[in-house]
């Protein structure tokens, strides 16, 4: 049997109030994750004390929530609405960026919310999830390195690195990891009430 | 209507002291609530299809109820009640997957178009709170109604009352129990004036003096409004003489009994039918085959022990942060010193090969604290837990150093919650887990070959009915079914004792029997089985010997410490997030806890700004100074202050040595890395980075400490004019977040005791970490899945609504908003001065 890839008619494209919970909910859930293990690899920082730059690579963690809000949603400004709640969270909770993270949030969000807009919100293969990944870890990188400029003495070609990195870091964590996590999601049925509730039985491309 | 028919009326009360404010117009509202206008409910061939499933969830339902009637609907699971319970609320919505049939009316109109004429009450306390206030919560639906804000106080001091919740309107909601959550949703339904009142399952998940706190609440409050009741119940004994008629569902539909209770549940063919389907008949208990007396008399030796054992979840931290057994046995942790406090001390007990034990007690005595601690998932606080040389097979006695996969075959634990424990995709893996990663501790090989672990899961998939699951996902089971399997994987790598959590909730007749048989022959095979339950006749279904704890018997229970204000907060765990927004204690009491949010981060911006620009050291200096001597203001103590800033002068100095390290390279040469050096120039660098990114996050952690989520969430929608519904959803999800917390720790103990532990590669420790984080993400989209049709049988929706509480400037704002300037202009100022100033993208 086979399903038609997800044609969105306008009426579907309105949110009700089970996606705008579920979608907040799965921001603070991964403001939990993210607290949980920030306390058990507390010393994982030790490993980027050689290459700075490197840091950037686990900074994806931060993106999951846009991506995986997006492709559990499926509704526009998904991405843009969890990152924006992640980054409440984490400013409810003490972030190192103080402030700024909801302007961080804002603008990772809007990276990942582009390329899913670009699509039409239609299509929530693989090809889209590591691409709304890139998105927003391009555009948190950016950020961070030229925009708030947190390492102004940086070098140019440093803060290249940094912005592949998060690019990257995007593509696998952000991208991969939340299209993982949706099939695996959508087989225990708990997205039974959204729209990706047969997330496990569409194609990986297409 | 006017979005805000509330402005000319009362003011809401200011939060902290409520009742000042509050109008005296309780005669009135006395008058009013006697003008609820009982429901009509009529369903002609009525029917429903969820999006996604091929069989209707219901179809072909004829019922009428009349207005002030009192309606009991049972069924068997998968009839289809809690459906019709949400159609009923207006919680279901027709789109073109969802399919319905016929016509289900309110008052002759549409169910969908009857909003606010129903209220709605579910299963599960933690997903029937919206609000993090008691006040607030009880005036959710009222607002969403767009009740005036003068009249919504009223009824929501009414409606507390109404339900007997006798606590302050500023409570946090989070300290309740279980009977008291049940009791809070009712009367924020009562609050909503409905000629409908709909209970799904209300009582299942509470012990039983909550069960009858819950229905006693019920029974008075229709009794005063008249309006129409609706349950669905599993266990009908404490419902049955409280209601009117009995309607009988079928599975897939239709109406197969209805009559009084006294008609249906008197010995006759339709008692047994309902007995046979797995239903709580007044009166029934379940019989087993096998005689009771098989099971007592010949207990045989010790398998594990208990001596002067104190217990807290508090003490469920990472390893390094407590001395492991510096604490001799007799001491007591000094009360002024702020650590673990044992919810239960002073336990002594033995657990026989054999013999089941029962552990029973009031709520908050520390019960499942005091089981996860014997079965090895909890550290003890004071005291000791020793496993028998039996038992023990080779490791030291302590259970709590055994590794996961070694536990597993020595004590298993079934949790609660099922889903909890599930491992693996399909039921045959997740069975197979256990024995697979079983080990040998003494060689490291596994304990059983392959086709051992074959034959054991085999073996239960055939004794436990779920040879036809055994490909399916574990979390699509039934309740009864996940009940089952739960216990099964727990069996299938053969510990010695067994350690049961409330096995018996929510749980129907026909589940309940085949536990206690299963347990029986547990028992008959001469394991341990030790079991925290309520339920009377389980104990004495497995002859289990009864410990209670709590006040006097097994254990001296301690009383709750300062800020703990009700007796039943055992399932919230301050240690978890003490730091987070659910330390409310500050609020309202300091100066920029009144101040609004909106000011309070407009004037962090304004202090912030020239950091964001700049690059040098006096700026940054400049605002970190201020923020230390403002510090009073926020009423956040040094020491708590210091609890939350502390990361960012890590993360400051981690930036400090990127920028030294990678930075420009001017001036002396410092040190000499080969690819990188440290230079004069790249140390001032980093010291002004480092400096630059804490000064930028410190105003932000002095605002946050000293900000209500509620407030900021009431001035984002009223002042800013955010869109409602997105921003008290997000608000309702960040109440969740002390709630999910306590449940990845939860998920931590429940997977340990599958066998899944933080040992190993660090390949293994990433799999274990991310099926911790799936098991945590499958919780979280239940809860709000819940929490949304909570939200809706509210009222919740794009219509205009009231706020209870008005979000206002006041002239504490424009001093706030001149601090932040006076602050950044400060900064900007003195680097200026002092030449530093240094824009960054130059």
């Amino acid at each position: 049997m086979t399903h038609p890839v997800s044609t969105v008619p306008a009426a579907r494209r309105s949110w009700r109030v089970v996606d705008i919970v579920v979608a907040a909910v799965i921001a603070v859930a991964s403001g939990v994750i993210f607290w949980a293990w920030n306390l058990a690899y507390a010393g994982i920082g030790g490993l980027f004390l050689f290459f700075p730059p490197a840091s950037s690579i686990v900074t994806g963690m931060w993106l999951f929530p846009a991506v995986l809000g997006a492709l559990i949603i499926r509704k526009p400004g998904a991405a843009l609405f969890c990152e924006l709640v992640a980054a409440v969270v984490s400013a409810f909770l003490g972030s190192q960026f103080g402030l700024t993270v909801l302007a961080s949030g804002l603008i990772q969000g809007l990276g990942a919310e582009l390329v899913l807009a670009l699509f039409l919100y239609r299509r929530w293969d693989l090809v889209t999830a590591l691409l709304a990944g890139a998105g927003a870890g391009l555009f948190g990188g950016i950020n961070d390195a030229f925009i708030f400029n947190w390492f102004p003495e940086y070098t140019t070609a440093m803060k290249l690195v940094y912005v592949a990195g998060t690019t990257l870091s995007g593509v696998v964590i952000a991208g991969l990891l939340s299209w993982l996590a949706t099939r695996a999601l959508a087989r225990t049925g708990a997205l039974s009430a959204l729209a990706s509730r047969r997330a496990a039985q569409e194609p990986v491309f297409g | 209507m006017p979005a805000d028919p509330g402005t000319t009326a009362a003011p809401a009360p200011p939060y902290g002291a409520p009742s000042a404010a509050l109008p005296a117009a309780r005669g009135g509202d006395g008058d009013r609530a006697a003008a609820v206008v009982p429901a009509a409910v009529s369903a002609r061939g009525w029917g429903w299809r969820h999006a996604g499933r091929a069989a209707p969830a219901l179809r072909g339902l004829d019922l009428e109820i009349a207005p002030g009637e009192r309606v009991l609907l049972v069924g068997p699971s998968g009839a289809g009640k809690s459906t019709l319970l949400h159609a009923l609320a207006g919680a279901l919505h027709r789109d073109e997957e969802a399919e319905d049939f016929g016509e289900l009316l309110v008052d002759g109109r549409p169910a969908e178009d009857s909003r606010g004429r129903a209220g709605l009450v579910q299963q599960d306390p933690e997903t029937q709170v919206v609000l993090a206030r008691v006040g607030d919560d009880v005036a959710f639906g009222a607002e969403n109604l767009a009740v005036p804000r003068g009249e919504i106080w009223n009824r929501v001091t009414a409606a507390l009352e109404a339900v007997g919740l006798d606590v302050p309107l500023d409570h946090p909601t989070a300290h309740l129990s279980g009977g008291q959550k049940q009791r809070l949703a009712l009367a924020g339904i009562l609050a909503m004036r409905p000629g409908l009142v709909l209970l799904d399952e209300p009582t299942a998940n509470l012990d039983p003096d909550g069960v009858l706190e819950v229905r006693d609440a019920v029974v008075a409050a229709v009794a005063a409004t008249g309006a129409t009741l609706v349950v669905v119940e599993h266990r009908l004994a404490a419902w049955a003489g409280h209601m009117d008629r009995v309607v009988v569902l079928e599975p897939g539909g239709g109406v197969s009994h209805s009559g009084t209770p006294g008609e249906l549940f008197a010995e006759g063919p339709v008692r047994t039918e309902l007995i046979d389907a797995g239903v709580w008949v007044p009166g029934h208990v379940p019989v087993l085959e096998r005689a009771q007396g098989s099971l007592s008399g010949r207990p045989g030796q010790v398998l594990l022990s208990a001596a002067d054992l104190a217990v807290s979840r508090e003490a469920a931290r990472p390893a390094h942060s407590r001395p492991a057994h510096s604490r001799p046995a007799h001491s007591r942790p000094a009360p002024s010193r702020k650590g673990p406090r044992p919810v239960l001390s002073g336990v002594g007990l033995d657990l026989r090969a054999g013999e089941a034990v029962g552990i029973t007690g009031p709520n908050g005595a520390g019960k499942s604290t005091l089981a996860l601690t014997l079965a090895g998932l909890l550290e003890p606080l004071e005291g000791q837990v020793r496993a028998a040389a039996e038992l023990a097979g080779g490791l030291p006695p302590e259970p709590f150093r055994w590794r996961a996969a070694d536990l597993v075959s020595r004590i298993g634990t079934v949790f609660q919650e099922p889903e909890h424990q599930f491992v693996a995709s399909t039921v045959r893996e997740d069975l197979a887990f256990g024995p697979r990663h079983a080990r040998n501790p003494r060689t490291g090989r596994p304990l059983f070959t392959p086709e051992e672990v074959e034959r054991r899961v085999d073996g239960l998939l055939d004794r436990l009915r779920l040879g036809h699951l055994a490909d399916a996902n574990p979390f699509t089971l039934s309740g009864g079914e996940k009940r089952r399997l739960s216990v099964a994987t727990v069996l299938a790598a053969g510990p010695g004792v067994l350690v049961l959590d409330e096995p018996t909730f929510g749980q129907d007749a026909n589940t309940w029997r085949e536990l206690a048989l299963l347990l029986r022959e547990e028992l008959a095979a001469g394991r341990t089985v030790l079991a925290v339950t309520h339920d009377g006749h389980f104990t004495a279904a497995l002859g289990a010997r009864t410990v209670t704890v709590g006040a006097g018997t097994g254990g001296q229970q301690r009383a709750p410490g300062p800020g703990l204000d009700t007796s039943s907060r055992s399932m919230l765990d301050r240690s978890v997030l003490d730091q987070s927004v659910l330390d409310q204690s500050v609020l309202g009491r300091s100066v920029l806890g009144r101040a609004n949010p909106l000011g309070k981060m407009a004037a962090v911006l304004l202090a912030t700004a020239g950091l964001v620009a700049t690059l040098d050291w006096v700026s940054a200096a400049v605002v970190v100074g201020a923020c230390l001597a403002l510090l009073p203001l926020s009423g956040v103590g040094p020491l708590a202050f210091l609890r939350r800033a502390w990361p960012l002068a890590v993360a400051g100095l981690m930036a400090a040595w990127g920028t030294a390290l990678v930075g420009n390279d001017s001036g002396a040469v410092l040190l000499d890395l080969g690819i990188f050096t440290l230079t004069e120039g790249s140390v001032a660098a980093g010291a002004a980075t480092g400096l630059r990114g804490f000064a930028v996050a410190l105003p932000a952690v002095l605002v946050m400490a000293s900000t209500d989520p509620t407030d900021l969430a009431d001035a984002l929608a009223q002042k800013a004019r955010l869109p409602h519904r997105f921003v008290l959803g997000g608000l309702a999800a960040l109440r969740l977040l002390g709630l999910l917390a306590e449940e990845w720790q939860t998920l931590g103990m429940a997977r340990r005791a599958r066998g899944v532990g933080s040992h190993g590669s660090p390949g293994a420790r990433l799999r274990a970490n991310l099926g911790q984080a799936f098991g945590l993400l499958v919780q979280a989209i239940r809860r709000a899945s819940r929490l949304a049709v909570t939200m809706e049988a509210k009222g919740f929706g794009e219509a205009p609504r009231t706020w209870a509480r008005t979000s206002r400037f006041t002239g504490l704002d424009a001093w706030v908003l001149l601090g932040g300037a006076a602050v950044g202009a400060a900064a900007t100022g003195a680097a200026l001065a002092a030449g530093t100033w240094n824009l960054v993208w130059s």
